[in-house]
């Protein structure tokens, strides 16, 4: 093999078991997929030349990062929850180079599965309805109602700047009370949960919701014995006027393995 | 990017600085009425005159099918100023970026 061909293993995940097995020929690009064992985990990976993937077709593209999704659905499904891997991340050398890995960092990662075991991370996204809320909000003070009075019987370049005056004061007092209410979830999510983070950036949100507010944003650990009581707490605030929460999941805990010092 | 979406690209970052430039003015137009200095004619006067840079705006962005890109520009402004306001109020996460670099 010559200097462009070095020899690679391409990572899916790594995974509780202390056996060599195959989950078959489920991997990129239909690759033979595999574990390397050590100890009681495993890395779960296929063969590959330790080049990057890397196409220009969008469609090639989305397709290896489908094709890495389900094998990490596959080992979830048969080893239980996991610690995944994002898509593009290869080893330079063969199979022994993983095991030497997987040796070096054996206790951080037993660690990281002990702590994901008999959980899965779930997204929760809560949507309100803003011209419901600002109108609440207008409607329950007195003195912006009294200005909103005003304004229609002013001339209208005075009304235009007065409209705006009164948009900003809304604006402000719904940013106030949308954080009081994140905050008021936040604290009701945590009470189900093992670990909650915020998910700061939101890329991706079904049409369902375009044209709501979102206010609140949370990636969670979830106890396999918890998510129906969660599913009940968030079915409750999605019945609220106004409100619309979007859960999902189980999906492999990408948000809380810490890989760091590997 | 052929020319037609350059220009409606550049067109749409010039609106929307507008946009930002217009904001500010009506913010420093309800300062000065809040400050007194202003008599019930010029406030009428400073109204209409927003108006019709508002309507102005408006215009151009109809013309141009302009409506999406200037969202655009504002929503990514938005997340820059976001971004550094954060870091603002909490310098532990910039150093903790600076680490993870």
């Amino acid at each position: 093999m010559n200097e462009a061909m070095k020899e690679g293993r391409y990572i899916y995940s790594v995974v509780s078991s202390a056996v060599e097995s195959e989950l078959g020929d489920v991997g990129i690009g239909e690759s033979r997929v595999y574990l390397v064992p050590c100890g009681e985990i495993a890395a779960v990976v296929h063969s590959c030349v330790a080049e990057p993937y890397v196409t220009k077709d969008e469609e090639k593209a989305k397709e290896w990062v489908l094709e890495h999704s389900y094998v990490i659905d596959l080992a979830t499904d048969r080893f239980g929850t996991l610690i995944p891997f994002s898509f593009g991340v290869i080893f330079i050398g063969d199979d022994d180079s993983v095991r030497f890995w997987l040796e070096e960092n054996y206790d951080l990662l037993k660690e990281e599965l002990e702590k994901v075991r008999g959980r899965s991370e779930y997204t929760v996204q809560i949507f309100c309805d803003e011209d419901l809320i600002k109108e609440k909000i207008v409607t329950s003070d007195p003195e912006l109602l009294k200005l909103r009075d005003e304004i229609e019987k002013m001339p209208k370049g005075t009304a235009y700047i007065y409209q705006k005056k009164l948009g900003l004061k809304v604006k402000e007092e719904l940013i106030k009370e949308t954080n009081r209410l994140a905050g008021e979830f936040g604290v009701y999510i945590e009470e189900l949960v093992d670990e909650v983070k915020i998910e700061k950036k939101v890329s991706w949100i079904p049409d369902k919701y375009k044209g709501m507010m979102m206010i609140a944003a949370f990636l969670c650990l979830v106890s396999d014995g918890n998510v129906d009581a969660l599913g009940n707490l968030l079915d409750g605030i999605d019945k609220r006027e106004g409100f619309s929460v979007r859960f999902s999941g189980p999906w492999a805990p990408f948000s809380f393995v810490q890989l760091k010092g590997t | 990017m052929d020319e037609k979406n350059l220009k409606q690209g550049l067109l749409g970052l010039v609106v929307a600085l507008v946009e930002v430039i217009q904001d500010l003015v009506e913010r420093q137009a309800i300062r000065r009425i809040e400050g007194g200095s202003l008599d019930e004619d010029e406030i009428e006067r400073l109204g209409k005159a927003l108006i019709d840079l508002d309507e102005a705006i408006e215009k151009i962005k109809e013309d141009n099918d302009l409506e999406d890109v200037v969202n655009s520009v504002m929503g990514s402004l938005d997340d820059v100023a976001e971004d550094l306001l954060n870091k603002f109020l909490n310098p532990e996460s910039w150093a903790e970026e600076v680490d993870e670099k």
